[in-house]
């Protein structure tokens, strides 16, 4: 939820505020104001901080400048913290010595809307914090992590599908290799069944001529 | 065919088993050296603080702690190391995984010089310094402000009170509190960030695992690819000596039906004449 009142008071005299909420911080936050106020005057430049029902009421007290904020008890302390002191900074910028003299909510008219801006400033914006920028980054470089683990597992689904097609290539090139082996066999063969055939004719040929010039069937003439 | 096919399937069933097998001792190895080395920068951070005023008994009693648990560990990873080395030199694996072994030992061998170092320092500093006692200042000042809030309360301004529901304080109303505070939240930040970085660390080493997996997978693929290479070779010769057999075989043919022809024609001018 973040930083929802934001005020700056001199002493008891409350000089500008603004509330992001309805509710009552306003008058919780007068309340303290009168107690931190009822103490001893020695104790300035304090930081302290009061917790009421859900939320946490964070103080600064600087050279008599009281800076009060209403947060959130998740939001932590750095950031309100850190908020007061901007606040402080910026007012005693721009009012200077007209703080020492000013009536009650002098400054509210402008300064209000200086607190709306801070306020959000520090509640939303990681860059306020560097511990929540870094914390903000890590989550997305695990979110990062996160889907490069599931791309490569899904690449490793695709990997295990090429593996399953290349063992079906190499059978199929093994059997190709030993189809294109007994195709060249039977060629051969067929080769081999022709060279026979031819050599077969050439004799009964040259047996035919043989008989016309020896005159007879035995060859007879031939022979003696 | 049937031959190839379990040799095919034994190298692959090996390969399958030989990674199962590195894992274990070689990631226990790696991870109780991270261990080690986040156990070392803790307590070297507790070295840092000897000195200062947030030296306490407590702090030195935490010291103490984190001294035996970096021990503890240091005598577990030793153990696995050794174990790791033993099936090194029993089965004569990889030689990428002895190279990766020795690397742990070395990383291991650093981790220990570098906790020494930082153990040699926490003795000179615990013998120089005394822990600082926390004086009464914090609770009698508690006191003081309850007090202070008992005693604020007029008729007026309890009436007040109740109306406003119940309001309870946390004074802090020292300095020294004050950032305490802030350091602490601020600690619990950083710590939070350091358990993201864990939690990263474990998703690369997830995905390093995979990795490696899939070098397997795309070895398989690999020697596929061969094996479909020299058979497709293969082939492609026997079939350029099939086409150079069917080129004799059609001259043959050819020569077959010449002689066929000229038989034919000397039965006729015979028969003729």
């Amino acid at each position: 939820m973040g930083i929802l009142y934001g005020m700056v008071a001199r002493g008891q005299v409350v000089l500008a505020e603004f509330s992001a909420t309805q509710s009552n911080a306003s008058v919780v936050a007068k309340q303290i104001l009168s107690k931190i106020n009822q103490g001893s005057d020695n104790n300035n430049d304090s930081n302290v901080s009061f917790s009421h029902d859900r939320y946490v009421f964070h103080v600064k007290r600087t050279d008599g400048l009281t800076v009060l904020c209403m947060a959130d008890d998740a939001f932590g302390r750095i950031a309100p913290f850190a908020f007061l002191e901007d606040i402080h900074k910026k007012f005693v910028k721009t009012y200077a010595r007209a703080i020492l003299s000013a009536p009650a909510y002098a400054m509210n008219d402008e300064f209000s809307r200086v607190l709306n801006q801070q306020m959000e400033y520090y509640s939303n914006d990681p860059n306020a914090d560097r511990l929540n920028r870094l914390k903000g980054e890590m989550t997305q470089v695990r979110t990062v992590m996160i889907d490069n683990i599931d791309k490569v597992l899904e690449r490793g689904g695709r990997l295990e599908l090429l593996v399953e097609k290349t063992s079906a290539m190499n059978s199929n090139s093994i059997r190709f290799k030993r189809q294109s082996r007994r195709y060249k066999n039977n060629l051969w063969w067929s080769n081999v069944r022709l060279t026979v055939a031819l050599v077969i004719i050439f004799v009964i040929v040259v047996y035919i001529i043989l008989a016309f010039i020896c005159h007879g069937p035995l060859l007879s003439s031939c022979w003696r | 065919m049937s031959f190839q096919d379990i040799e095919a399937g034994r190298s692959f069933a090996s390969r399958r088993n030989l990674i199962n097998g590195k894992q274990d001792p070689t990631q226990a190895v790696a991870s109780g050296i991270f261990q080690i080395n986040t156990a070392v920068s803790t307590f070297q951070r507790l070295v840092n603080t000897l000195g200062t005023p947030k030296d306490t008994p407590e702090l030195r009693d935490k010291l103490h702690k984190t001294r035996l648990h970096i021990g503890q560990l240091v005598k577990d990873t030793s153990a696995k190391l050794k174990q790791a080395s033993e099936i090194d030199h029993n089965v004569e694996v990889n030689a990428s995984k002895k190279i990766a072994d020795a690397k742990l030992a070395k990383d291991f061998q650093a981790v220990l010089k570098e906790f020494q170092k930082a153990q040699r320092l926490s003795a000179e500093r615990e013998t120089a310094y005394t822990p600082f006692v926390p004086q009464a200042l914090l609770p009698s000042s508690y006191t003081a402000s309850e007090v202070d809030i008992g005693s604020d309360k007029t008729p007026e301004q309890r009436a007040l009170l109740v109306e406003s529901r119940r309001q309870e304080v946390l004074f802090l109303d020292n300095e020294i509190s004050f950032n305490e505070a802030i350091i602490e939240e601020r600690e619990q930040g950083i710590q939070e960030i350091q358990s993201q970085i864990g939690e990263v660390n474990e998703i690369f080493k997830d995905l390093a695992v995979l990795v490696h997996e899939q070098g397997a997978m795309i070895d398989d693929i690999g020697s596929n690819i061969e094996h479909s290479h020299e058979a497709t070779a293969q082939a492609k010769s026997q079939l350029a000596k099939a086409s150079k057999t069917q080129r004799s075989n059609s001259s043959l043919t050819c020569l077959l039906l010449v002689i066929f022809g000229i038989v034919l024609l000397i039965v006729i001018i015979v028969l003729a004449a």
